[in-house]
């Protein structure tokens, strides 16, 4: 079995087992979502030592003793929590499914640079399909939170 | 699986050497097992042996072949940080790594490798990238690339980002003395074999770039390359695109013309429009009450429900579109450790059939499947490997039968029989005036056949769920759109009163019409039966693509004629609909259809018909819209070219023609008061955007606390821009012929007043509007309230969550439970508080006192105790016609786009979207705005990107790689939607229903802007850039 960090607790994975399949089957832990298993979806985006990537596409054997965050960790990271009340106050989504890959994907890049341009989040969200909202939403969720963070600071 | 790390890659190659698969970032594996690859028994790791990094050495520039593509894309390389920015998405970039890509031999870097001249040093020795793809030897460690003066590059996919490939292409080139001494050129990617075009750059040497002849480069590129057709581009596509690309790219765009000047006539007068969005929205915005849980991940979908004794359910699919089947023998399946049930047609002790409309798809299959979905058997074991291997284990023996692949080919009369009935479902027929009288009073006349895609629902949460015995019954917990409708339609299967099934439908990741019929439940319930225990079972996407119901494809022929003035004085129309294997609601979808044949105009004299044939062509059914967006595509394009003949503006065109408010609907009936098509098409006429032209308004979208500044999107060189409008009115409610009632009822329990509502929260915002229109109505606050949806044992049936009924029926309810329970609340209050009711008011958090203007609880209503439902049940308003389905309420729209129409490659990127809207009072903002955005936007993808071609009974797509829905990319730049919220004095029916109405003018409103951008309309849904192209061509 493969070690690795979960939210801040140590977990097992096989090596040849997929981590979404992991999380959701084994752990049960069904905040992150399947979507897609192919990685053109992102519903399954967690970070694996602070990058988003797709959970889909995550074997164990490439984990090994990684840090993955899933959405059940993501109030513990300061532009996280951030993100939760900007996309709170937009209504950021409509059925939700989404959502949890949608903010992994966001809080990876806010995380690494709490002043990204427009075209900057756009790009950050090119792997995350959201078949309710027409994604406006979202950006404006992205936006507010960019505000937020730089209200912060400042 | 095994999988080997090795120390050193001598270690790496004798692995491999036995057989084992080389892996590096591992990206691609999972979408080629998708695609058919067998998984390999052997994985050789070799990432943490590989190089990794970027040199600048002195012959070029050296990169790692572990680099991921991530970091290559943030490098700022010559031409590959481009190409690198356009393979997959940054999430998958971080793990893909360069090697990779290239050892995959089908990656769209390729050709930029090629372009940069790469040498690819691996462990054999080093070799230029060509020699390399003819014959792939060895672990790749370094490539070498060497930029010249000049780089291009252009991937060309199927929607702007994220999107496979169909073809790339790459070049580069240097000039000395002004002349070309070095040039490369490559093309590749996805289907098209990675290749340079040797001949084409011989002749370039020697030329100045100013002498080279562009139309006999392009031409000789043409020539040179080499490319395939497929199901979703032709070779004729791949190759003009990509020569256009690399001649632009090197030697500069073919001029354009100038900006048009915008020659619009004045501008109309708006009619009152509220802005929706938060910055305008103020006091009337509020965080909807499922947003906090779905943000955090916290909301518990039914397909996320886990418990220790809980099986894995698995459906096992017919694989072929028409067979008979000869028999089905479950006995291995059944003998393997870990299966507790297996289910076939045998298990059935009901009625094996199911369908909103008629019982004509069976439960599970037992003579005979009709689509390659079509369920044959289930399995129920303990855990999902073992169910797929138990699947396996199942042999059905099958006769296949001749594939009945179109409509036309169905209603020949050689086809053979989808059904025993024959082909043709229904067919739906129109008149009105005298045809020939007309026909002799037109002088224009536009006739054309639009066709429009199968578009997938794409609903994130792919159908599932889980079922489980309770009592002497069942609970079967699956997201659906009408669970009343769904425990009926399961009881005839299972042979179980109602009363034993409780069904439970909510929360479901998004519906779109796609829910709307029994999905699993049928192989749920019986395998909970079987077992005893607790199921579960939720579709891969790959399953979902191939089972799932999709929207019809139609194909509408319409012949408009108008007289000089404008005055539209005939039309014929002919409609085919694919209904796919099974009816389900296909009939109601071309009824729907055929009800808005003449669009909102006064059409004196009309023919139309319309037939829906059964094809082995998978399954069609509900999708938002319901034909009416198919329809209108068709006649607002009818009007735009019909106006252009007469030398009308588009606006002028249509208020010549609308319908006089008040006067009979199309078929005749009786339609309910506050049309606001007037107000619709003074809105759009009052538009920025439509006044903007080419270049767009300077300042256009809503305000917005993020943002810097909102303008209108800027087009590029390479574009052409246009500008176009269309109106669309949607029926709501069912009609006239359905049943369409709903229950609803207020209570007070807890501390909180519960509003029992059958209907579903699919995503659209049921529970807002709920929440919304109580605390509106009541006084109460939005938090006192708790919402009891979507449960048949706890919440009434309030009818389906479909036809844009939901508002409808929220509002309603409130409407009339409101008075009694009211009532209840302050008798309550008044004897415990010993005051008088009329000193007493519901004020958030309680019972307050009725004369102060900012009350505060003196009672809360958890101090209150219990009050018993009070309950209603009301019809949904319906009109006066019953020869056929027809709509007594509709709801208003204008929606204008701007489109940028691509020279290069003619694809469409939509800049700005504007929607006004007409749906009266708006219950909850932010939801209705959701609607909205989301309507246009699932409306883009049906006009540029969304389809599911057949072949042979056989979907091309299986999954995301090539069903494109639209990405963060496609979608407009800026969005603005408002809403008339005013309603005639009087009326009684409250707000309309908001769902479908975004979705139903956005596509001819692209085509008109389309149009308006290069002088032609598109008239095949999604538009083929191929066809966008040769439009241009034409008009030329």
């Amino acid at each position: 079995m493969i070690r690795f960090t979960l939210n801040g607790q140590p977990a097992e994975i096989a090596p040849d087992a997929m981590l979404l399949a992991t999380l959701r089957e084994n752990i049960g832990a069904t905040g992150t979502k399947a979507g897609c298993e192919i990685g053109r979806c992102g519903a399954c985006t967690v970070l694996c030592d602070g990058a988003p990537m797709n959970a889909c596409l995550l074997m164990g054997w490439q984990i090994e003793g990684s840090e993955i965050t899933t959405i059940e960790g993501i109030g513990t990271l300061a532009a996280g929590a951030v993100l939760i009340r900007a996309m709170e106050i937009e209504n950021g989504f409509q059925c939700g499914y989404c959502a949890p890959g949608v903010m992994m994907s966001l809080t990876g890049l806010l995380s690494r640079d709490p002043a990204p341009s427009d075209a900057g989040l756009e790009e950050a969200l090119e792997g995350n399909i959201c078949r309710c909202t027409g994604y406006h939403s979202i950006l404006r969720g992205a936006r507010l939170a960019r505000k937020m963070l730089k209200d912060e600071t400042t | 699986m095994r999988i080997s790390r090795p120390e050193t890659l001598a270690e790496a190659e004798a692995l491999i050497a036995g057989g084992g698969v080389p892996v590096a970032g591992g990206s691609g594996f999972q979408l080629e097992f998708s695609q058919g690859a067998v998984a390999p028994a052997h994985y050789v790791r070799i990432g943490h042996l590989l190089p990794m990094g970027i040199y600048r050495e002195i012959d070029g520039l050296c990169i790692g072949a572990g680099t991921p593509l991530e970091e290559i894309r943030q490098a700022g390389l010559p031409l590959l940080s481009e190409a690198c920015r356009d393979v997959a998405a940054p999430n998958i970039r971080r793990l893909a790594t360069l090697g990779g890509n290239l050892a995959w031999g089908k990656g769209c870097l390729i050709p930029a490798l090629i372009a940069l001249d790469a040498t690819v040093e691996t462990r054999e020795g080093e070799v230029n990238i060509l020699d390399y793809l003819a014959e792939p030897k060895g672990i790749v460690l370094y490539l070498t690339l060497r930029p010249l003066a000049r780089q291009t590059w252009r991937k060309i996919g199927l929607r702007q980002a994220f999107t496979a490939s169909i073809i790339a292409s790459a070049g580069a080139m240097t000039l000395e003395r002004g002349k070309i001494t070095a040039v490369r050129l490559a093309v590749g990617g996805g289907a098209t074999p990675p290749q340079r075009l040797q001949t084409v750059e011989d002749w370039l040497i020697g030329q100045t770039p100013e002498a080279v002849d562009r139309d006999i480069l392009r031409e000789r590129l043409e020539q040179a390359i080499s490319a395939p057709d497929c199901a979703f581009r032709s070779a004729r596509y791949r190759k003009r695109v990509a020569a256009a690309a690399l001649s632009a790219g090197l030697f500069g765009l073919p001029e354009r013309h100038a900006i048009r000047p915008v020659s619009r006539p004045k501008a109309t007068i708006p009619p009152e429009l509220t802005e929706l969005s938060r910055a305008d929205g103020g006091a009337r915005w509020h965080t909807r009450p499922d947003m906090p849980a779905k943000i955090r991940g916290e909301l518990t979908y039914l397909t996320d429900r886990r418990s220790p004794d809980m099986l894995v359910g698995r459906i096992l699919r017919a694989g072929r579109p028409h067979a008979r089947i000869l028999s089905i023998d479950t006995a291995k399946a059944e003998a393997l450790d870990g299966v507790a049930a297996v289910v076939t047609h045998r298990d059935i002790k009901g009625l094996n059939g199911f369908g909103i409309l008629f019982q004509d798809q069976p439960a599970l299959c037992a003579d005979k499947v009709r689509y390659t979905g079509d369920p044959v058997a289930a399995v129920a074991a303990v855990d999902a490997e073992t169910a797929a291997r138990a699947l396996a284990l199942i042999e059905v023996i099958y006769e296949d039968l001749p594939v009945v692949t179109s409509v036309e080919a169905a209603l020949a009369e050689e086809s053979p029989a989808v059904h025993e009935r024959g082909n043709l479902v229904t067919e739906v027929i129109h008149d009105k005036g005298d045809l020939a009288a007309g026909w002799a009073e037109a002088v224009h006349v536009v006739e054309d056949t639009y066709v429009t895609p199968r578009q997938m629902h794409g609903f994130m949460e792919t159908e599932g769920g889980w079922a489980a015995p309770e009592g002497e019954g069942l609970v079967v917990c699956v997201g659906g759109q009408h669970g009343a409708r769904d425990r009926m339609q399961l009881s005839r299967i299972l042979a179980l009163p109602e009363d034993k099934l409780r069904v439970i439908t909510s929360p479901t990741g998004g519906a779109f019409g796609g829910k709307d019929e029994l999905t699993v439940q049928p192989a749920l319930a019986l395998l909970a039966q079987k077992s005893g225990r607790p199921v579960r079972l939720h579709l891969s996407r790959a399953e979902s693509v191939e089972a799932g119901i999709k929207r019809n494809p139609m194909w509408l022929r319409m012949k408009t004629g108008c007289d000089a003035r404008g005055r539209i004085v005939a039309q014929e129309v002919e409609v085919l609909s694919d209904s796919g294997a099974y009816a389900s609601l296909s009939p109601g979808v071309l009824e729907t259809a055929m009800e808005h044949v003449v669009g909102p105009y006064e059409v004196g004299n009309f023919h139309a018909r319309g037939r829906l044939a059964y094809t082995n062509n998978g399954i069609g059914g509900a999708f938002r819209g319901f034909g009416a967006n198919q329809m209108t595509f068709a006649i607002e394009c009818q009007i735009d070219r019909l106006a252009e003949k007469v030398g009308l503006d588009p606006i002028a065109m249509r208020r010549l023609n609308l319908r006089r408010p008040g006067s009979p609907g199309v078929l005749g009936q009786k339609v309910a008061p506050s049309e606001r098509l007037i107000e619709m098409l003074d809105a759009a006429g009052a538009s920025p955007l439509w006044r903007g032209g080419e270049t767009g308004p300077k300042e256009f979208g809503p305000k917005e606390f993020g943002a810097e500044e909102m303008r209108s999107e800027e087009i590029g060189p390479e574009e052409i821009a246009g500008v176009g409008m269309a109106l669309n009115y949607q029926g709501n409610g069912l009609g006239t012929i359905p049943e369409d009632e709903a229950d609803f009822a207020l209570a007070l329990k807890g501390g909180k007043i519960e509003a029992r509502c059958g209907l579903d929260e699919i995503g659209q915002g049921m529970v807002a509007s709920l929440h919304a229109a109580i605390s509106t109505r009541l006084g109460c606050g939005r938090d006192d309230v708790s919402a009891i949806f979507g449960d048949t044992k706890r919440a009434p049936d309030s009818g389906s969550t479909t036809a844009s009924r939901g508002g409808y029926v929220v509002w309603r309810g409130v409407e009339e439970t409101a008075p009694g329970f009211t009532a209840a609340l302050l008798e309550r209050a008044s004897e415990l508080l010993h005051r008088p009711i009329e000193e007493l008011a519901i004020v958030p958090g309680g019972i307050g006192e009725a004369r102060l203007n900012q009350p505060k609880p003196v009672l809360s209503f958890a101090e209150l105790g219990e009050i018993a439902p009070v309950q209603a049940h009301y019809a949904f308003p319906k009109s006066d016609y019953f020869k056929g389905n027809a709509r007594f309420i509709f709801a208003f729209g204008a929606t204008l786009a701007r489109v940028a129409v691509n020279r290069i490659t003619g694809a469409l990127r939509i800049l700005d979207l504007e929607m006004h809207t007409a749906a009266g009072p708006v219950i909850d903002m932010a939801s209705y705005l959701g609607q909205m955005e989301g309507g246009l936007v699932q409306g883009v993808g049906f006009t540029l990107t969304e389809d599911m071609p057949m072949v042979k009974g056989r979907p091309v797509a299986k999954n995301f790689d090539t069903y494109m829905m639209p990405g963060v990319r496609d979608v407009p730049g800026t969005m603005r939607v408002t809403a008339h919220e005013g309603l005639d004095p009087g009326d009684p029916f409250g707000p309309r229903g908001a769902g479908e109405l975004g979705i139903g003018a956005v596509t001819p409103a692209i085509a008109n802007a389309v149009a308006d951008a290069i002088g032609r309309w598109p008239v095949v849904t999604p538009f083929p850039p191929e066809m966008i192209l040769d439009l241009m061509e034409a008009a030329r």
